[in-house]
């Protein structure tokens, strides 16, 4: 095999106020025609920056620094002038995003964006271009594409959003595609299909592919060669079997070992950097922690959630005359019922839209179901109920955007204590000091701002305020789903300590079924809105009953060595 | 979207009923008209044949009524100074400040929005840094003062404009207008500009912004990487994008523009309702002030209307929701 990116001493600076980033700094590597090489990285080591060099889309602040060079087919397209640029890309030289809810216009038909995207190199008349959007749509395997073409992105699902922006990136065959994280945002059974689709449109139209994830699974089952990218350098490279069969660099073994699918369930996952992991839970706390016991802790009882737009009045009034159409109820849970013992971790799973997040916040009193009951230790939950405040607390997915930027990190966990009198004003340094040792975070930051820290220091804080109401029930919502697999070996570990020591109570939502196997004592499958099967998590994970928990664990990327 | 339509419009005859009953009352309270029409030194005899002729003598809620029901056949009454329907008497100003306020609104937007999409574009290049000073000179400057400014410059050291007046018109369907003769395009020039200049400041400061924040996102990034040219980009995918916030700002300068443009038509004699209602203030031509009010009330309420619409038809995921 020939091949056909050869990538040397690759330096890409950016100029910020605190100094230059060196954001990749020296990399070489080469793609060979027809092959899919896998970057793989956490956040923050240059992987996407990569990815944006080669096809010369830098932010104004960043610079490929000269001494590089990229040289596609013989070309050194480093240095050209922006017109130059321009016309590889797309063309030679292409691009699918992460995000296929961000990447297409919103007010703009596919079949535009499509044109747009064919006239950008070369003239095409109306017509022309609408069959080729048809042919295009038709390569990605979208049903009936005659019609879909004259839709908005926004009547499509996520998975058929990337699809479209994937067969916008072959419009013009070009020699390489750069996929920056393409099925990170979807669905596993999703992920599944796409994954198997690309390496046959690659197959079939003979380009080559640079597949960049944090993901080992989904980079192992599509690449041929890998490379492992670390704070702007690359560790290691070579075959997937070399690079993720024998790691010679600790940084790979790190990331493998960081792996809940590869440790045994229950136990502490190795952490992949030198950041201070395991809390130091203090011997009083551990004291205060209720004993387990059987029973229904949390009882769910036949609950139903439908979602129904606001109508109206007047709504209400053309409704019956016929003159407005009727609106449609999303029902998002129907019938559910499940128990949450003391001390009890069960997991809920499910795909997005399956209604496991709503029913998390039933369970926490966010919403009141429409029909059935939820008591959690005896009492019903209610609406907007202030003790409950208390008793049931959340951690939510994303820690960047569940603490109030403008309150310091002290304030932020006091709150709610001060609210509901479980400190004073006096104490609540000491009070916050306690819970924030406790996930292992210091106190000596405390005075500090959320945007001083890195996600997982994030979710410690969320996790310090939640631990800091004593709860009798926490709710996490995919809580490490948007963490790197280091940080989210920690977080697993330290809920992993806490639940040993404080014996808590948790309901852990997740699309992540390792996660889950690793944390879970039992698992409650949802789908469609409906609880499809529920098992201890070994039995669920060797033997599922049900044909779609089947479906979901044969989806799961595994690493393929 | 019928059901919309039927309960925005719904919507608008409670707003308009309200608006009527407060510039009613608010207008009786400011004073009698009757002080101003009649002589002091008439008969009380002739005093008292005039408040029962213009129906003053009745109860202020029987007053109502009658306005109301007069109102609903479209007559608006008699001015008491002019002596002229009211119909008539606006009918015959509004071309006037319609032409001003429509041309003023589409200057400040066909110059203000491509403008701010340059300055959102290149926020580092002198032209921009100068745009985006320039805008902020343009709203912090008040009106009267750049129109005085205008006058002293174009009128009288060079003489080039006129200082004030409509010009000569040429009508349209029986309506005169200015913009259809070179004269009256003379004299139309320095008034649209001194009432656009504000406009066309907000409306490049908010398409400034919004490009700016649009051309971080991934949709303009996946643009680029299928190597569509910038002009493309800024044409379809940022316009697009922006038009939003610009289509609201838009309406309500429209509407505030035709009711209050009484500053600018003031200082360049421009005989449109914003002079008209001013003296009918002064005069407390009562039928005057109320069916003018009422008049910017339904303004408002069309033109917010149109805005609503004009939503949907520019982002295609609002339509689903306004079903």
């Amino acid at each position: 095999m020939t091949e056909l990116l050869k990538v040397e001493n690759l330096r890409t600076y950016f100029e910020t106020e605190r100094g230059t980033v060196k954001s990749v700094d020296g990399i070489s590597f080469e793609v060979r025609k027809g092959e899919i090489f896998g970057l793989v990285g956490e956040s923050g080591s240059g992987k996407s920056i990569t990815g944006f060099s080669l096809i010369g889309l830098l932010d104004a602040n960043g610079k490929v620094q000269p001494g590089s060079s990229i040289k596609l087919a013989g070309r050194e397209i480093v240095g050209l002038p922006d017109q130059e640029l321009r016309r590889i890309r797309g063309r030679e030289i292409a691009m699918v995003f992460q995000d296929p809810m961000m990447t297409l216009n919103p007010v703009l038909k596919i079949v535009d964006q499509i044109a747009m995207a064919i006239r950008a190199h070369e003239k095409a008349s109306d017509q022309e271009v609408r069959r080729r959007a048809v042919e295009a749509l038709a390569r990605v395997r979208i049903v009936e594409p005659e019609k879909k073409i004259d839709q908005y992105p926004h009547q499509f699902s996520g998975g058929m959003r990337q699809r479209v922006a994937i067969a916008i990136a072959l419009l013009h065959k070009p020699k390489l595609v750069i996929a920056d994280e393409p099925t990170t945002a979807l669905d596993v059974s999703v992920q599944a299909d796409i994954l198997k689709e690309m390496k046959a449109l690659v197959a079939e139209l003979g380009v080559s592919m640079i597949w960049i994830s944090h993901d080992l699974a989904t980079v192992s089952q599509i690449s041929q060669r890998i490379a492992v990218m670390r704070r702007g350098e690359i560790v290691e490279t070579g075959t997937v079997a070399e690079v993720l069969g024998q790691p010679q660099h600790p940084y790979t073994q790190g990331l493998l070992d960081a792996l809940p699918s590869r440790a045994r369930p229950g136990e502490l996952l190795a952490s992949a950097t030198t950041e201070s992991s395991g809390p130091i839970v203090l011997d009083d706390l551990a004291k205060t922690a209720p004993k387990a016991a059987d029973g229904a802790f949390v009882q769910v009882d036949d609950v139903d959630m439908v979602f129904e737009r606001a109508v109206g009045r007047v709504g209400r009034f053309t409704q019956k005359f016929g003159i407005g159409q009727p609106s449609h109820a999303v029902h998002a849970v129907k019938g559910a019922k499940l128990t949450i013992a003391q001390g009890e971790v069960l997991g809920l799973v499910g795909e997005s839209g399956s209604g496991k997040s709503t029913l998390g916040r039933i369970i926490c009193g966010i919403y009141t179901p429409t029909a059935g009951n939820v008591t959690v230790g005896g009492r019903k939950v209610r609406e907007g109920q202030r003790k409950l405040g208390t008793g049931v607390q959340m951690i939510f997915q994303d820690p960047y955007a569940s603490l109030d930027p403008r309150r310091t990190i002290f304030q932020s966990v006091a709150d709610g204590p001060l609210a509901h009198g479980l400190t004073t004003r006096r104490d609540a340094r000491a009070y916050v000091n306690r819970w924030l040792k406790a996930v292992a975070f210091d106190p000596a930051l405390a005075d500090r701002y959320p945007h001083q820290f890195s996600g997982g220091q994030r979710q410690r804080i969320a996790i310090a305020r939640a631990l800091a109401m004593q709860p009798e029930l926490i709710v996490c919502d995919e809580p490490v789903a948007s963490l790197d697999v280091s940080i989210q070996a920690q977080v697993i570990n330290l809920l992993i300590e806490l639940r040993r020591t404080l014996n808590l109570t948790l309901l852990f939502i997740s699309h992540d079924l390792s996660v889950v196997r690793h944390l879970c004592d039992r698992v409650v499958v949802m789908h469609h809105g409906k609880i499809v099967e529920e098992a201890n998590v070994a039995q669920l994970f060797e033997a599922p009953q049900q044909p779609y928990t089947k479906m979901l664990l044969d989806a799961v990327p595994k690493l393929a060595v | 979207m019928t059901s919309f339509v039927f309960k925005r419009l719904s919507q608008a005859v409670i707003v308009l009923i309200v608006m009527s009953i407060l510039v009613f009352t608010g207008v009786y309270v400011i004073g009698n008209p009757v002080d101003v029409l009649i002589s002091p030194d008439a008969t009380q005899a002739i005093r008292e044949q005039v408040i029962a002729e213009y129906g003053l003598d009745q109860p202020l809620w029987k007053q109502y009524l009658d306005f109301v029901g007069s109102m609903s056949t479209g007559d608006f009454g008699r001015s008491f100074v002019f002596n002229m329907p009211v119909g008539e008497l606006i009918s015959q100003r509004l071309p006037a400040t319609l032409e001003l306020a429509v041309i003023a609104v589409l200057l400040a937007s066909l110059i203000g929005v491509p403008l701010g999409i340059y300055a959102g574009y290149r926020p580092n290049s002198l032209a921009s840094r100068i745009i985006m000073a320039g805008s902020i000179l343009g709203f912090s400057v008040p009106t009267f003062w750049i129109g005085l400014m205008l006058i002293m410059l174009f009128a009288v050291q060079f003489g080039v404009l006129p200082a004030g007046g409509r010009g000569q018109t040429a009508s349209l369907f029986g309506i005169p207008f200015s913009f259809l003769t070179l004269d009256g395009w003379k004299h139309l020039l320095l008034p649209v500009l001194n009432l656009s200049l504000f406009k066309m400041s907000m409306m490049c400061r908010l398409a400034a912004a919004g490009t700016r924040e649009v051309m971080t996102t991934d949709a303009i990034k996946f643009a680029r990487a299928a190597g569509i040219p910038e002009r493309t980009i800024l044409r379809k995918h940022v316009l697009k994008l922006i038009s939003i916030p610009l289509v609201t700002v838009f309406g309500l300068e429209l509407g505030s523009t035709l009711a209050f443009a009484l500053v600018t038509e003031t200082i360049f004699n421009w005989p449109g309702l914003g002079k008209l209602i001013i003296d009918s203030i002064a005069s407390l031509d009562r039928p005057v002030m109320v069916a003018y009010l009422m008049m910017v009330s339904v303004l408002f309420v069309v033109i917010n209307l149109s805005v609503d619409l004009a939503y949907a038809a520019l982002d295609p995921r609002l339509r689903l929701k306004g079903r």
